[in-house]
């Protein structure tokens, strides 16, 4: 169909709105968490339809620019909808003061633990490939 | 009455939502607009947007009650954001095809540390119980952390708080650590802020370079992937 009618061209929009794509993407979240219902399957609805997402991405049932920008939008804000979990604070009035000091202690110590950990262990795995790649390539080049 | 009592209650709740609602999303948008102006740390809207809310809640004399009961639609969107993660996953496949040992033992080594020290510190400072199973999902992503926490035990409320209280920090030392250790890879640079700050971290390593910043994204999501689906093992572990 060659002619372009104006259903056409306005159902493109909506098709390419980060709106729509990510309403789209909540279906798959549905489908995801009826599955899990269903089946029984012992996932999160959520981590289920990741994994349908994924598998029609990677068969190309789906393309990447149909969802894309509804992800991007879901992504870019997702700050907005934990901030009502945060403040669940406002009910542990036992977080304030030396507790809170406390898990603050544990948090900085931990956070620099996992970071040096994963930073020299990435660092030296990388290095050995690279090594190891170079010393089977070496016969094959002369 | 009982046939009357339904439509006040409506109303309430109608106008709980609608009110918190808007004061969450209000204030999220104008934080975000704050920072985009002034981008320092402090004015981060992780730290802006909740501390403001929650001024407000306190402010009104309501209870957190009544404000989640306006706002819980909101957490329920972190459903659709989880499945968004498939997208970046599905546009990282190169790297993931060219680097997944590496990053798989980065992610393995930086989990276990992650884990293990939460609990060691905790328990040396004297924090036990849900307060200590809380802190230890905290390196990963909200909407996988919560999970990881009501699996194990924790209160995935308070999860989310410490995942926060990580992201926040872990920008900040994750700084301090490339300024003292010599990584010669932008596979570890982004390695480090993916899997030891989630979201912040990944933002901080957008910053540093393109291809940190496609690391740390890709490890972010890597990470609260391979923790939600070991959370089930953990439970029984910790049982």
């Amino acid at each position: 169909m060659s002619h372009h009618t104006p259903f056409d061209s306005a159902a493109r929009i909506v098709r390419h709105s980060a709106l729509w794509q990510a309403t789209v993407v909540g279906g798959f979240w549905l489908a995801g968490e009826a599955a899990v219902r269903v089946l029984g399957i012992p996932l999160p609805g959520g981590i289920v339809g990741l994994a349908l997402v994924l598998g029609l991405l990677a068969t190309r049932r789906v393309r990447v620019r149909s969802v894309r920008r509804g992800a991007n939008l879901l992504l870019a804000d997702m700050l907005l909808f934990f901030v009502p979990a945060v403040l669940a604070v406002l009910d542990h009035h036992e977080l304030i003061g030396l507790i809170g000091l406390k898990i603050l202690f544990v948090i900085l110590l931990s956070t620099v633990a996992v970071m040096f950990v994963t930073a020299f262990t990435v660092d030296l795995c990388y290095r050995w490939r690279a090594d190891h790649a170079h010393n089977h390539a070496e016969p094959l080049a002369r | 009455m009982p046939i009357t009592m339904p439509s006040p209650w409506l109303a309430d709740a109608a106008g709980r939502v609608l009110l918190w609602s808007l004061v969450t999303i209000g204030f999220y948008w104008g934080a975000k607009r704050l920072y985009r102006r002034w981008p320092r740390w402090w004015l981060s809207p992780l730290l802006v947007t909740p501390l403001l809310i929650g001024t407000i809640v306190l402010a009104l004399h309501a209870s957190y009650r009544d404000y989640i009961g306006g706002t819980r639609w909101l957490i329920l969107l972190l459903g659709p954001a989880t499945v968004a993660f498939a997208i970046p996953i599905y546009e990282q496949r190169g790297l993931i095809r060219r680097h997944w040992p590496v990053l798989l033992i980065g992610m393995v080594a930086g989990s276990l540390t992650a884990m293990l020290t939460s609990w060691a510190l905790a328990t040396l400072v004297g924090i036990d119980g849900a307060l200590r199973l809380s802190l230890l999902p905290r390196s990963i992503s909200t909407p996988f952390a919560m999970e990881v926490a009501g699996d194990i035990g924790g209160i995935p409320d308070l999860t989310a708080v410490f995942v926060v209280m990580t992201g926040i920090a872990g920008a900040a030392i994750g700084d301090l650590i490339l300024a003292r250790l010599s990584l010669g890879s932008a596979l570890a640079r982004g390695a480090l802020f993916g899997i030891g700050a989630h979201g912040a971290g990944t933002a901080r390593a957008h910053q540093i370079g393109a291809t940190e910043g496609a690391v740390a994204g890709l490890v972010m999501v890597l990470v609260g992937l391979i923790n939600v689906l070991c959370a089930p093992l953990l439970a029984a572990l910790l049982r």
